[in-house]
């Protein structure tokens, strides 16, 4: 059997691995599609191949913040295994791709038959855990710069490629902040020639310099990952 | 302490129970405890004095006891690599430190500090994991709760985003408030700051304003809440989307 291209899915033992696949399918995430409305019913978790999702919290009817970010290295729908069901963020696709789909139902009934996968599931949820921590402090402290270079980084590990769409509006709306920041910010990144940005296509240059220019807290999620999953 | 049933003499022992289960069961986790979990749980809970200021874990550090506060406030802070620290929730007697331990993690992201001084149980790590595996209703009640503090955190971290420091200063004092048992806080303006994550004096101002309007008093570190309506009138909604969470997640808990 195949290593599957979710890190997650591929750290389970086979027996649970092949339950799981034959439990789910496998569908698109397309770009800018919102695959999880805070409130509403869970309806199903995804595994994502490639692609990923950021979790957004909102406030005031429209403002927002990533709060966290899902790629191959994860798992949307985590409240699940905490025994809930219904949304906690919204759920909206950054970068286009494919995902394994379970029922919640099924899901459900796969946490309670198999200790593996409760496992799994519980290390991820400290591994959230940690983001959402430090997404509050990160917001507190970190310059509009520090943070777009973190949130570069981390798409650009989930995106699997060099170049990935998204526009200053969009990138504002992320991070909280006025479009004109975000436009200023990727200037003078662009100018320390460590991304090249053109009409809504995003290259990473320079990613060892983008990760100088990142504050610590890219660093510390990695960790929190390596800890539980490394 | 004096037995109130002159019937019944109660021994040494027998007084020491009674005494746990009557103050333990001011933490509202322990006291959806079903029976069999609570004759389990009573004899290993550890009553302890949580004094203003006591750090109950640091972040990075393995964690030895899980806490549940009875009468205390704790306050989960992350704490960057320079030392500047953020609040990004609070728990009280609602509530239990330490859930990264059932999660997998022998250590925590943030550092607890005691906001509000008071007394909480606590158990060791090691029995926590073991009542954690047995997955019984235990297991249920404290993934819920883990549930709400992630929304908590979620909703600190767009709050400190889009939220004035005086909305946000209000938010924190309705969720102190809403754990404690009357409307008295402790608290040194140094210690709002640190939780806030800002400047002393933008503290000083706000609850200046707040005392102005005729919502607090504050004299010495002692904060007392003279109208909640009004606080809750100028606090961001993000107190109300926490508080709804609970109530939805936890209805049994918050209920008590």
């Amino acid at each position: 059997m195949p290593d599957s291209p979710n890190q997650l899915l591929s750290q389970l033992p086979k027996a649970s691995r092949r339950r799981l696949d034959a439990l789910g399918q496998i569908v698109e995430l397309r770009f800018s599609e919102t695959v999880g409305t805070a409130g509403n019913p869970t309806d199903a978790v995804l595994f994502p191949n490639d692609g990923f999702i950021s979790l957004l919290a909102q406030v005031d009817g429209g403002h927002a913040i990533e709060v966290g970010m899902i790629g191959c290295e994860g798992m949307l729908g985590i409240q699940l295994a905490l025994g809930v069901s219904t949304e906690p963020l919204k759920a909206l696709v950054q970068g286009p791709g494919h995902a394994l789909r379970i029922t919640a139902a099924a899901f459900r009934r796969e946490l309670q038959a198999d200790p593996a996968l409760r496992a799994m599931v519980n290390r991820y949820v400290y591994v959230l855990f940690a983001q959402h921590a430090r997404a509050a402090a990160c917001l507190r402290f970190h310059q509009i710069e520090q943070r777009l270079a973190r949130w570069l980084l981390m798409s650009h590990d989930r995106a699997q490629a060099d170049r990935f769409r998204v526009t200053h509006e969009f990138l504002a709306y992320m991070l909280g902040v006025r479009r004109v920041g975000v436009t200023l910010a990727a200037g003078a990144l662009q100018r320390r020639q460590l991304i090249s940005y053109d009409r809504g296509e995003m290259t990473i240059v320079d990613r060892a310099g983008l990760a100088d220019a990142a504050c610590s807290c890219y660093a510390s999620d990695q960790a929190a990952y390596a800890e539980q999953f490394g | 302490m004096r037995c109130a049933s002159p019937l019944l003499p109660l021994r040494g022992a027998q007084v020491k129970r009674w005494r746990v289960m009557i103050t333990a069961k001011l933490n509202h986790l322990l006291r959806s405890l079903p029976e069999a979990e609570w004759e389990r749980w009573e004899p290993v809970l550890e009553q302890v004095d949580l004094p203003l200021g006591l750090v109950l874990y640091e972040s990075g550090r393995p964690l030895s006891h899980v806490y549940f506060p009875t009468t205390a406030i704790i306050s989960l802070l992350y704490v960057m690599e320079n030392g500047a620290s953020a609040e990004i929730a609070v728990v009280g007697n609602e509530g239990i430190v330490g859930v990264s331990l059932f999660m997998g993690g022998e250590t925590t992201p943030s550092r607890a500090v005691v906001q509000s001084a008071g007394k909480g149980y606590r158990l060791s790590a090691e029995r926590m994991k073991a009542e954690f595996n047995l997955a019984g209703p235990v297991l249920h009640l404290l993934l819920r709760y883990t549930q709400a503090l992630l929304t908590q955190m979620a909703q600190t971290a767009v709050c400190n985003r889009h939220h004035s420091l005086d909305q946000q200063l209000c938010r924190w004092l309705l969720l102190s408030l809403d754990r404690l048992h009357d409307n008295k806080l402790i608290m040194t303006q140094e210690l709002i700051a640190n939780m806030l994550g800002v400047r002393r004096e933008g503290v000083t101002e706000g609850a200046m304003k707040l005392q102005r309007a005729g919502l607090i008093s504050y004299r010495r570190g002692h904060i007392t809440v003279l109208d909640r309506a009004g606080l809750e009138a100028r606090s961001c909604e993000c107190y109300a989307v926490v508080k709804k969470e609970y109530d939805r997640l936890l209805p049994a808990v918050t209920a008590l």
